[in-house]
C-alpha cells in the first residue's frame, strides 16, 4: 500500500466509529479524530466498556443458576482519549445500520 | 408489544418476535399454553426492529495503511486542533488513565459494605465524610473527596430507581441477613449528607458562581436523590435515632450519644439548607445548628478510623474526563472550623432579610460580607446572594436604582414628586407633553438602563474578594457607558426644569452627578482592593496612591457640589411660607449621608495623597526594595496598572508624562535634582510639611465619618463590621504620622551619599499587621 493509498484509506475512518480493543482487554467506542504513523488513536466522545471480573461473572452464575447468565459490561464516559498504538490489539469499525455506508474496507 | 401479538398464534409469534429481535427468552412453550384470543384478525403493528451496526474487524489493514504513513504525518479530522488534542486523556498512562490498572490490581474493592460495624468505626466514617464533604465546600471536586466513600457508592451505584433500593446492597440481602442497626445509623447518615451535597448543588448553581474555581458541582452523572423530598430523609435519621434509643440495644452511652449528636446535627443542617425555606423563618434554621456542633467536635476522639471505607478505585467507575486524582485529605480540625465557620457565615446572612428596605443599607452589607474573615465559602455566598436576589426581596415598592437616587441626590426633588406619574399625556401624540410628564417618562427611561448595571455591581458584591476586584473593572466599564447616556436624559431634565421655570430647584446634572459618584466609589474600591491583596509591589505604593488620591478627590468635588445643593434646598424648604417641614426632614437626612459620603471621599483622598507623597520620597531615599525588571518599561508598567481605567472617561488616566512629573518631583533617581537633598534635609520644609497636612486632613475627615455614625453611612446592618473600618482608617492616618516623624528625624541634616540608619517595613497581607488591609502604612524602624 503506497501513502496516497494508506492517506485514503484511513481518511475513511475520520469521524466514523471505531471500536479499539486494548491490550488490557478493555474497549474504546468513539470517533476517530486523528491517527499517526505509530498507530496512535485520537477518538472523541468515548466510553470505555470493561469486561466484568471473573468473581462478578461466577456470582451472577451461582445466584441464577443458569451457567450462560448475562453480565453486563461497565461502561463509562471518558470523552478525548488518545489510545497509544503499542497498545492497540483489535480495530473495529461500526458500520450504521441504516443505509451502507461509503468506506471502502 | 411483541408478547401481546404473540398470543395470536404460535408461528406467527415466533416471526414476531425473531423480528424483534428478542429470541433470548422464548422457548417456545409459552405461546402454545396462552388462550387465543376469539375472533380478532391478527394485525401486526408496522414494527421495524432498529438496524444493528455491523463491526468489522480492519486490524489488519489499518495497521498496514498506519505503517505506510510518512513519520509526523497526520491523517485527521481538518476541524481538529492540535490544541484539541492536548487534551486527550492518553490511555494506559498510569498518571492519565484512571481506567489503567497496575498489574495484578483488581478493578473493585473487597471492601464489604455489608460486614458488621462497630459504633466507634461508625463514629470514625461519619467523621471522615464530613472531612470530605468540608473539603468539597472549599472547592475539590466529588470524585476526590465524598465520592470516595464505599458506602455512598453503593447507595449511588448502580443507580437506585425507587428510595428503597438505596441501599448498601441490591437486590435481596443475601442469606436473609438482617442489617444491623450500625449499618442503618450509617445509611441514614449517609443518605442524608447526599441530600444536603444536593441542596448545597442547587443553591449554588441558581446564582453567579465559577465552575471549578470556586466549586465543583460535577456530580459524574451519580443522581444525589434530586427528586426525593426532604422529610423522606428526616424520617430516616428520626428512624436511625429510635433504632439507637432502643433498649434492647446494648451501646456504651457515650458512643451512642455521639452517634445521636451526629445524627441530630445532620437533621438540623440538611433542614437549614433546604431550599424552600420561607424568608421570614431564616433566622430558626442556621443558629441552633451552632448548638449541635460542638457536641461532635468533643465525641470525634471516640471514633476508630476506618480506611478501607474510602477508596481512590471507585474513581474508576465514574463518568470523568479526566486523570485519576488522589483523596483530598482534610484534618478533623480544619473541616470542622471550615464547618462552623459556614453556619455563622449563613446565620449571619440571615440578618440580611431583617435589614430595612434601602439598597445603600444592601450595599454596605454586600460589602462586609465580602470583607469577613476568614472569607465565606461558596455556599454561605450563594446563600446570601439568594436572599438577595429572592423575588421579596427584589420586589420592592421602590426599585432599588430609584431609592438609590432618592436618598442620595433628589430628596423631595419635583424630579421624582410622585404626582408626576399621575398625570395622563396629551391625547393628541403630536403636542408637546407637559414637562412633569416628561419628568416621569425620563426617569423610567432612566431607572430602566440602570437595572442592569446595578443587578451587575451587586452580583460583583457577592463573590470573593479577589473576583470582586477584577469584576469591578468590568462593572466600573458598565458605568462609564451609563454615565455618558446618563448625560443626554440630563440635558433633556434640564429643558423641561427650564419649562417649568424651576431649574434652580434641580442640581446640574442629576443623574450624571450619581452615576459618576458611585463608579467613582467601585474604582476607589478596586485600587484598595489591589492593595489589600497585594497586587502592587512596593515600589508602585507611590503611583498607585497617588492615583487613588485623584480619584477620591473627585469624588469629593461632586459630593460637595450635591451637598451645597441640598443645603439650598433645605433653607429653602424652611424658607417656604408655611415652611414644608417634611421635605426639610427629607434633604436633612440626605446631607446626613451626603455628608458622611464626603467626610468619606476626603479622608481617602487625603491619607491617598499623604502615603503617595511617603513613597515617593521613601524610594529616593531607597527606603524600598525596586527588583530589577530587565524585560519592561516604566511607560508599560504604566499601561498596565492603568489598563482597567484607561477607557474612563471621566476620569481620564493621566498621560505618562505628566504622572511622571507628578511621582517624580525630584526627577529620576538616577539624575536627581539637586535640590532634593536640601529639601528633604530639612524637617521645616514643604515636603515633610505638606505630607503632615495631608494627614492631619485624612484623621479630621475620618473622625467626622466616625462622628457622624453608621446611620448617617447607611451601614446601620453591620454597624460593628463599619465602625473597625472606620477605626482602622483613622489608626492607619496615626501610624501614617508616625513613620513620617521617623523618615524625617533621620533625614534631618542628611546629605547626598548619606545612610540613613532607618528602613521602611511594609506590613504584608493578612498578617494582621495592617490596620485597614487597603491602607499599606510602612513601618519605620533602625537599621
Amino acid at each position: 500500500m503506497d501513502n496516497s493509498e494508506a492517506t485514503f484509506y484511513l481518511s475513511q475512518f475520520i469521524g466514523k466509529n471505531l471500536r479499539i480493543h486494548t491490550t488490557d482487554n478493555r474497549i474504546f467506542g468513539g470517533q476517530m479524530k486523528c491517527t499517526d504513523k505509530d498507530r496512535n488513536i485520537i477518538l472523541a466522545l468515548t466510553y470505555e466498556y470493561r469486561a466484568p471480573a471473573e468473581a462478578e461473572i461466577r456470582r451472577a452464575v451461582e445466584a441464577s443458576g443458569n451457567p450462560t447468565a448475562p453480565v453486563s459490561w461497565n461502561s463509562r464516559y471518558v470523552g478525548l482519549v488518545v489510545v497509544p498504538g503499542a497498545h492497540v490489539k483489535k480495530i473495529e469499525f461500526e458500520e450504521s445500520g441504516y443505509g451502507k455506508s461509503v468506506v471502502v474496507l | 408489544m411483541a408478547e401481546n401479538h404473540a398470543a395470536a398464534s404460535g408461528s406467527a409469534a415466533d416471526a414476531i418476535i425473531n423480528l424483534d429481535g428478542s429470541t433470548s427468552s422464548k422457548d417456545g412453550t409459552s405461546s402454545d399454553t396462552r388462550p387465543l384470543p376469539v375472533g380478532l384478525p391478527l394485525r401486526q403493528a408496522l414494527h421495524h426492529p432498529a438496524p444493528q451496526p455491523k463491526y468489522h474487524d480492519i486490524t489488519e489493514k489499518f495497521e498496514r495503511a498506519c505503517s505506510a504513513l510518512n513519520v509526523g504525518q497526520l491523517v485527521k479530522d481538518e476541524y481538529f486542533t492540535l490544541f484539541e488534542s492536548i487534551g486527550a486523556l492518553e490511555i494506559m498512562d498510569p498518571k492519565m488513565d484512571s481506567g489503567f490498572l497496575q498489574p495484578g490490581e483488581t478493578l473493585e474493592d473487597d471492601y464489604d459494605t455489608l460486614a458488621p460495624l462497630l459504633p466507634e468505626e461508625v463514629i470514625g466514617i461519619m467523621d471522615q465524610l464530613l472531612c470530605y464533604e468540608m473539603a468539597w465546600h472549599t472547592g475539590y471536586p466529588l470524585s476526590q473527596t465524598l465520592f470516595t466513600s464505599m458506602y455512598i457508592d453503593k447507595l449511588l451505584w448502580p443507580e437506585p430507581h425507587t428510595f428503597e433500593q438505596a441501599q448498601f446492597y441490591r437486590g435481596g440481602l443475601p442469606e436473609e441477613r438482617k442489617l444491623d442497626v450500625m449499618l442503618e445509623v450509617l445509611r441514614a447518615y449517609c443518605l442524608a449528607l447526599i441530600k444536603c451535597c444536593d441542596f448545597v448543588i442547587a443553591k449554588i448553581t441558581g446564582r453567579d458562581y465559577f465552575e471549578e474555581e470556586d466549586f465543583c458541582t460535577h456530580t459524574y452523572n451519580r443522581v444525589l436523590f434530586v427528586n426525593t423530598p426532604m422529610d423522606v430523609f428526616l424520617r430516616e435519621l428520626d428512624a436511625a435515632m429510635e433504632g439507637l434509643e432502643d433498649i434492647e440495644f446494648s451501646i456504651d452511652q457515650a458512643l451512642r450519644k455521639a452517634l445521636v449528636s451526629r445524627l441530630n446535627f445532620r437533621k438540623h443542617f440538611l433542614t437549614a439548607l433546604d431550599l424552600d425555606c420561607p424568608l421570614d423563618h431564616l433566622e430558626k434554621y442556621w443558629p441552633p445548628i451552632s448548638s449541635t456542633l460542638t457536641p461532635i467536635n468533643t465525641t470525634h476522639q471516640l471514633g476508630k478510623p476506618v480506611p478501607g471505607a474510602f477508596s481512590t478505585k471507585l474513581q474508576r467507575r465514574l463518568a470523568s474526563t479526566v486523570p485519576p486524582r488522589p483523596i483530598v485529605e482534610l484534618s478533623f480540625p480544619d473541616a470542622f472550623s471550615n464547618l462552623k465557620q459556614l453556619c455563622l457565615d449563613c446565620s449571619e446572612a440571615t440578618r440580611f432579610t431583617t435589614l430595612p428596605p434601602d439598597p445603600l443599607e444592601y450595599q454596605s452589607f454586600l460589602w462586609a460580607y465580602a470583607s469577613r474573615s476568614p472569607p465565606p465559602l461558596p455556599y454561605s455566598r450563594s446563600y446570601l446572594a439568594s436572599l438577595l436576589f429572592h423575588p421579596t426581596t427584589l420586589n420592592a415598592s421602590t426599585s432599588f436604582p430609584l431609592s438609590d437616587l432618592h436618598t442620595i441626590l433628589l430628596p423631595a426633588s419635583p424630579l421624582i414628586d410622585p404626582t408626576n406619574w399621575t398625570l395622563s399625556p396629551p391625547l393628541n401624540p403630536m403636542l408637546p407633553k407637559p414637562p412633569r410628564i416628561q419628568f416621569a417618562l425620563l426617569i423610567d427611561e432612566f431607572i430602566d438602563r440602570v437595572g442592569a448595571p446595578y443587578l451587575e455591581f451587586w452580583t460583583a458584591l457577592g463573590q470573593n474578594r479577589c473576583r470582586l476586584r477584577r469584576m469591578l473593572g468590568h462593572v466600573i466599564l458598565a458605568w462609564d457607558q451609563l454615565q455618558s447616556d446618563a448625560g443626554l436624559v440630563d440635558e433633556d431634565i434640564h429643558r423641561a426644569a427650564s419649562e417649568l421655570g424651576i431649574r434652580d430647584e434641580i442640581i446640574e446634572f442629576p443623574l450624571s452627578s450619581w452615576t459618576y459618584a458611585k463608579k467613582l466609589w467601585m474604582v476607589e474600591k478596586m485600587v484598595l482592593l489591589g492593595f489589600e491583596q497585594d497586587i502592587y509591589l512596593p515600589d508602585e505604593y507611590a503611583a498607585q496612591y497617588s492615583f487613588l488620591s485623584s480619584i477620591s478627590a473627585r469624588r469629593r468635588t461632586v459630593l460637595s457640589n450635591l451637598t451645597t445643593h441640598l443645603e439650598t434646598r433645605h433653607r429653602a424648604f424652611l424658607a417656604s411660607a408655611p415652611p414644608d417641614l417634611q421635605s426639610a426632614h427629607e434633604v436633612e437626612e440626605s446631607i446626613q449621608h451626603v455628608q458622611s459620603l464626603l467626610a468619606d471621599a476626603t479622608g481617602i483622598s487625603a491619607l491617598a495623597d499623604a502615603l503617595s507623597r511617603f513613597y515617593t520620597l521613601a524610594l529616593y531615599l531607597r527606603l524600598l526594595p525596586s527588583p530589577t525588571r530587565p524585560f519592561s518599561t516604566e511607560t508599560l508598567r504604566y499601561e498596565l496598572r492603568m489598563k482597567p481605567f484607561l477607557t474612563l472617561q471621566p476620569p481620564e488616566v493621566l498621560p505618562f508624562d505628566e504622572f511622571m512629573a507628578v511621582v517624580r518631583p525630584f526627577g529620576p533617581f538616577e539624575n536627581l535634582d539637586p535640590g532634593f537633598w536640601d529639601a528633604v534635609s530639612r524637617p521645616e520644609v514643604r515636603v515633610w510639611g505638606e505630607m503632615e497636612k495631608s494627614v492631619k486632613t485624612a484623621k479630621e475627615a475620618f473622625a467626622k465619618v466616625k462622628r457622624l455614625g453608621a446611620k448617617a453611612a447607611r451601614a446601620e446592618g453591620v454597624e460593628k463590621h463599619w465602625a473597625k473600618e472606620v477605626q482602622g482608617a483613622l489608626a492607619s492616618c496615626v501610624a501614617l504620622g508616625v513613620a513620617v516623624a521617623g523618615v524625617r528625624s533621620a533625614a534631618k541634616g542628611v546629605k547626598k551619599g548619606d545612610e540613613l540608619g532607618v528602613r521602611v517595613e511594609v506590613p504584608v497581607m493578612g498578617s494582621g499587621k495592617r490596620y485597614a488591609e487597603g491602607w499599606v502604612v510602612g513601618r519605620v524602624g533602625k537599621k
